[in-house]
């Protein structure tokens, strides 16, 4: 498993990207999709994901909506247009990243 | 599987009871721990162990509140609008909420606030003086400061050559100018026939327009002035003497003796001026003042003399260089007089001073206060007086919001418990209050501009100002806002930080004592306000007095039943007729002809010169300068003056035009013992031709009598020497009446002039208005202290209403009580009052002394000045006492007379 210090920095590119690529979704429904993407690799702790997905709302990236699911109440989120523009730009940021990564710590990628 | 609807409401009561209570994020974590636990029970777990791992995923019941805590976070972390605008919210509704107490505040510091908006722009305009002149840094006024045996002069004159001189010697200076006042003139165009009365008018040089930053809007101002019987006349006089058409290169006839031309129209001098001319006549030529203009003797003062130095000269040092100017010029003219032996040197040695010093032209209205200003200044004193009581009241006021908002602490305590458990930090509780303090503030701003603006035209009358509010000016608006956030977080600070310092536990167990957490700070509060109170009250009391004292001081003279006819000189030749037609006036006594008076004004002549004691030399030992006034043989009894021993001039004695009648004060400084009557005083009689007084032509005068001290000054100086001289001088008629019908006896006076003088202006006075006159600055103090005075304990008791009524609130139950047990209406009246009064006696106590201190450094500006008792302290300290017993006693009269019943019902 990786270490949650190296999540930090990349949770909201995380969250966007997933967002991005499956559509809308609620909070325990991204947990699953990122632990499943990375293999069990990677896992959101609810205590990084919740905060990150309502500062990413109050920014204006994500919109929500709602829907009773018998007695319980299901929010979804989904990118809005600036959420999408902001998605394509970080992921090519953090791509651009790892890629000076490499030449800084001299190694090749797989 | 789905979760039975069971364990959903088991889940969502052991997630309220770990303290996740946010609507919206407990909504979500549900899902979220329902979908985690519907997955492991799908694997075969059982429910409660399923629960357990979920929520120790969260971390627990920490993790779970920390989660709640930082998603309200990030949802606020970039939406610091959506916050304030809750405050605000909750803010407008607190205020509308507690509107009594809401409006008690805005009031008081609405009231509190215009006042100290009223005060500001007093002080800006004082403050404003001269700064109209663009070189006004580099222009000083050259003031003389001259001492010798018992006479003392501070004066802003200089000699007519000092100007030309200093130009001449210093290099620093780049131009000067000077001033001559004689008083008004009887102006008319040539072609008119009447004469109007011209009070603002100076002699001066042409290079006026050069220091002085007076627009020239007709004319040259570099060539005005320069030619003689050229004149140089105001706008507004120019629109009055030629409405229609321009007045450059027309005539003026000044006294029916000074034909004029205008070289210049320039535009009115700022109201914000140390001077207000409205017309310039030039000193050159050979008119009398033109040709004293040009003398060279450096022994009488009777210039005003500007200085422009050059850029970047040091006044300073131009100032050290001084005492060699006086040894040069002014010495050798002295030893002329006192003979070979005389030095400056010597001068000073034997405690004499003559010094020249340059006063800043940006001092001379706040500073100076000198003998010979051009028009009375304002005085630092009542700059520094009025910002102290404008600070006074804005302190009063903010201290009742602050009184107000933690006496009723309790009322809020719960909501800031429960706030405090929902989640609020106390930073956000301080915002809460500090914001709901602004928003009060900014109502009462609103309200005090509206108060301001409606004062104001009742406190220009009062202050003999034309203030605006500047509306135009956005600097007003921003220093508006300014002031508001200021005092918002004045008043607002302490309450905010005592409201949120709260313990939630123990405020929603209920334990903390109502209100009263704050007690003592809220008692020295109400202290420190009525100190303040008490002290204007005895400071407007003792100003009161004093002005009564001087309008009621034996004063040496009758000043009452006089009627004084100005400018008398436009009589001539018929003076002595008109003198003889006002005296075969029914109900008229007596009638003298004189410049000379015992009030002073503008129009008012003063004189003097130096005697000594016949037989002794005229050294600077025996030198004594006395006023030296030309009356006539029926002035001392005209004006109602007492002979001490002798007699007064009279007409049967031919040789009285050699006779001086002297006052106690010149007998004692003369040195001339028990018996006065006979002896004689000597003078120079005669100048050279170069205008110095030649010592080998002295005339000599017998006193005849001595007349008791009369005081012809304002009661801040002393009586000094004076004598009375039979010579001609027709400033005004002073003219003694009897009997009621004033009017008839003025109608009568005035035909006679018509008929006398025809074409001058007839104008009069009564001697005990100009009298008073003479203390308007003083009666302007007292009033306007009156006023704030009343302005302090008014929002003092304000809060005081306040506060009992918050009081009889809180013991509403008390007060049932006890009238259930017999008490009776007094005795809780009594009750109610005794902490307020108990906390006002303490306040009396502490403000009398520091009064007293206040009250003997301003009376000790005055030679004669009334006791000011303990009766006075006594009065203010019970007037504060009883306006606040009627404040607490309506409140605690209406708490006392309560009907029990209804109280104590609802428990």
């Amino acid at each position: 498993m990786h270490s949650p210090e190296l999540l930090k920095g990349t949770l909201q590119t995380i969250v966007l990207k997933v967002l991005k690529d499956r559509g809308r979704m609620y909070g325990y429904e991204i947990t699953n999709c990122v632990r499943e993407l990375s293999d069990s690799r990677l896992q959101l702790t609810e205590g990084a994901l919740y905060p990150t997905l309502h500062k990413l709302e109050a920014e204006g990236f994500l919109k929500t909506e709602t829907v009773m699911i018998g007695k319980r109440v299901r929010k979804y989120y989904s990118l809005t247009a600036e959420g999408r523009a902001s998605t394509r730009e970080r992921v090519s940021e953090f791509v651009d990243f790892i890629r000076t990564m490499s030449n800084v710590l001299q190694v090749e990628l797989g | 599987m789905a979760l039975s609807s069971e364990h959903i409401d088991f889940i969502i009561k052991d997630l309220n009871h770990r303290g996740i209570i946010i609507e919206e994020i407990e909504a979500e974590i549900l899902d979220h721990v329902c979908s985690a636990v519907e997955d492991r029970m799908n694997q075969g777990e059982r429910f409660q162990d399923a629960y357990d791992r979920v929520v120790c995923a969260f971390g627990q019941t920490r993790g779970l509140l920390d989660t709640q805590q930082k998603v309200l976070e990030a949802e606020h972390q970039n939406k610091p609008g959506r916050m304030i605008k809750n405050f605000i919210t909750i803010g407008l509704r607190n205020v509308r909420k507690q509107g009594f107490y809401s409006f008690i505040n805005i009031t008081g510091l609405a009231v509190g606030l215009a006042a100290c908006l009223v005060i500001t722009l007093f002080i800006i305009d004082e403050l404003s003086y001269d700064k109209y002149n663009t070189k006004a840094d580099r222009i000083y006024r050259v003031n003389n400061e001259i001492k010798f045996a018992e006479n003392y002069y501070h004066i802003t004159s200089s000699s007519a050559p000092t100007a030309h001189a200093l130009q001449q010697d210093y290099p620093e200076i780049e131009a000067t100018v000077r001033f001559r006042s004689y008083g008004s003139y009887l102006v008319r165009p040539e072609i008119a026939t009447e004469s109007i009365k011209e009070n603002r008018v100076i002699w001066t040089d042409s290079t006026f327009f050069r220091i002085f930053s007076v627009n020239v809007i007709q004319g040259d101002a570099r060539t005005a002035l320069a030619q003689p019987a050229s004149i140089a006349i105001s706008n507004s006089l120019a629109q009055k003497y030629f409405p229609n058409e321009s007045a450059l290169g027309q005539s003026l006839l000044l006294d029916e003796k000074y034909n004029a031309k205008i070289t210049a129209v320039f535009e009115d001098m700022p109201r914000a001026s140390h001077f207000h001319f409205d017309m310039l006549i030039a000193m050159v030529g050979d008119w009398p003042v033109a040709q004293e203009a040009q003398s060279t003797v450096f022994l009488s003062n009777n210039f005003q003399t500007y200085v422009l130095l050059k850029e970047g000269a040091s006044s300073r040092a131009l100032e050290e260089k001084f005492p060699g100017f006086l040894d040069k010029y002014v010495g050798p003219q002295i030893a002329q007089i006192f003979g070979k032996g005389f030095t400056m040197k010597q001068f000073e040695e034997s405690g004499n001073k003559y010094q020249m010093t340059l006063m800043p032209l940006l001092d001379i209205h706040l500073y100076s206060d000198l003998k010979g200003e051009l028009e009375a200044n304002g005085s630092v004193t009542y700059v520094y007086l009025l910002t102290a009581v404008a600070l006074f009241i804005l302190t009063i006021a903010c201290i009742n919001f602050m009184n107000l908002s933690t006496a009723r602490s309790s009322n809020r305590a719960k909501e800031v418990g429960v706030r405090k458990v929902m989640g609020s930090m106390r930073s956000h509780l301080v915002r809460q209050f500090l914001t709901e303090s602004t928003l009060i503030t900014l109502f009462a701003f609103v309200v005090a501009v509206g108060l301001a603006y409606l004062i104001l035209p009742f406190f220009n009358d009062l202050a003999l100002k034309q203030l605006e509010i500047p509306f135009q000016s956005p600097l007003f608006y921003i220093a508006l806002l300014l002031g508001v956030f200021l005092v918002g977080l004045m008043a607002g600070l302490y309450p905010s930080f005592i409201l949120s310092a709260f313990n939630p536990a123990q405020v929603l167990k209920g334990t903390l004592a109502k209100g009263s957490r704050s007690g003592m700070v809220r008692s020295s509060l109400v202290i420190f306000q009525f100190i303040i109170s008490i002290f204007l009250i005895i400071g407007a009391i003792t100003i009161q007095r004093q002005l009564t004292y001087i309008q009621n001081k034996k004063l040496g003279f009758e000043k009452n039943q006089v009627l004084v006819v100005h400018d008398a000189y436009a009589l001539r030749p018929n003076v002595e007729v008109f003198k003889q037609a006002v005296k075969s006036i029914a109900g008229v006594e007596n009638c003298t002809v004189s410049g000379f008076l015992p009030v002073e004004n503008s129009d008012v002549s003063r004189n003097d010169n130096s005697f000594w004691k016949e037989g002794k030399t005229p050294s600077t030992e025996n030198l004594v300068s006395i006023q030296d006034w030309r009356v006539d043989d029926e002035y001392v009894q005209t004006l109602g003056m007492k002979m001490k021993v002798g007699r007064s001039f009279s007409p049967e004695f031919p040789s009285d035009s050699d006779a001086v009648v002297l006052n106690e004060a010149a007998v004692a400084q003369f040195g001339l013992g028990e018996n006065p009557i006979g002896q004689r005083i000597a003078t120079f009689k005669a100048q050279r031709p170069d205008g110095s007084p030649d010592p080998t032509r002295l005339s000599t005068w017998t006193v005849i009598g001595v007349v008791e001290n009369f005081h012809f000054s304002t009661m801040r100086e002393g009586i000094t020497a004076l004598g009375l001289f039979l010579r001609r001088s027709d400033g005004f008629v002073s003219i003694r009446f009897q009997g009621k019908d004033t009017q008839s006896i003025i109608n009568e006076v005035e035909s006679a002039w018509k008929r006398l003088a025809p074409g001058k202006p007839f104008q009069y006075g009564f001697l005990d208005d100009d009298f008073g006159k003479m203390y308007a600055n003083e009666q302007r103090l007292g009033k306007i202290f009156g006023l704030f005075a009343g302005l302090a304990i008014l929002i003092a008791c304000l809060g005081l209403f306040a506060l009992t009524s918050f009081t009889a609130e809180q013991r509403t139950k008390e007060i049932g009580i006890r009238k259930v047990l017999g008490a009776s209406v007094p005795s809780i009246v009594l009750l109610l009052s005794r902490e307020f009064g108990k906390l006002i006696l303490i306040a009396f106590l502490l403000a009398a002394p520091l009064a007293w201190y206040g009250v003997d450094w301003w009376l000790n500006r005055y030679t004669y000045k009334t006791e000011i008792g303990v009766g006075v302290y006594l009065i203010a300290g019970l007037t504060a006492f009883a306006v606040a017993l009627i404040t607490m006693g309506y409140q605690s009269i209406r708490a006392a007379s309560n009907n029990p019943v209804k109280s104590l019902r609802s428990e």
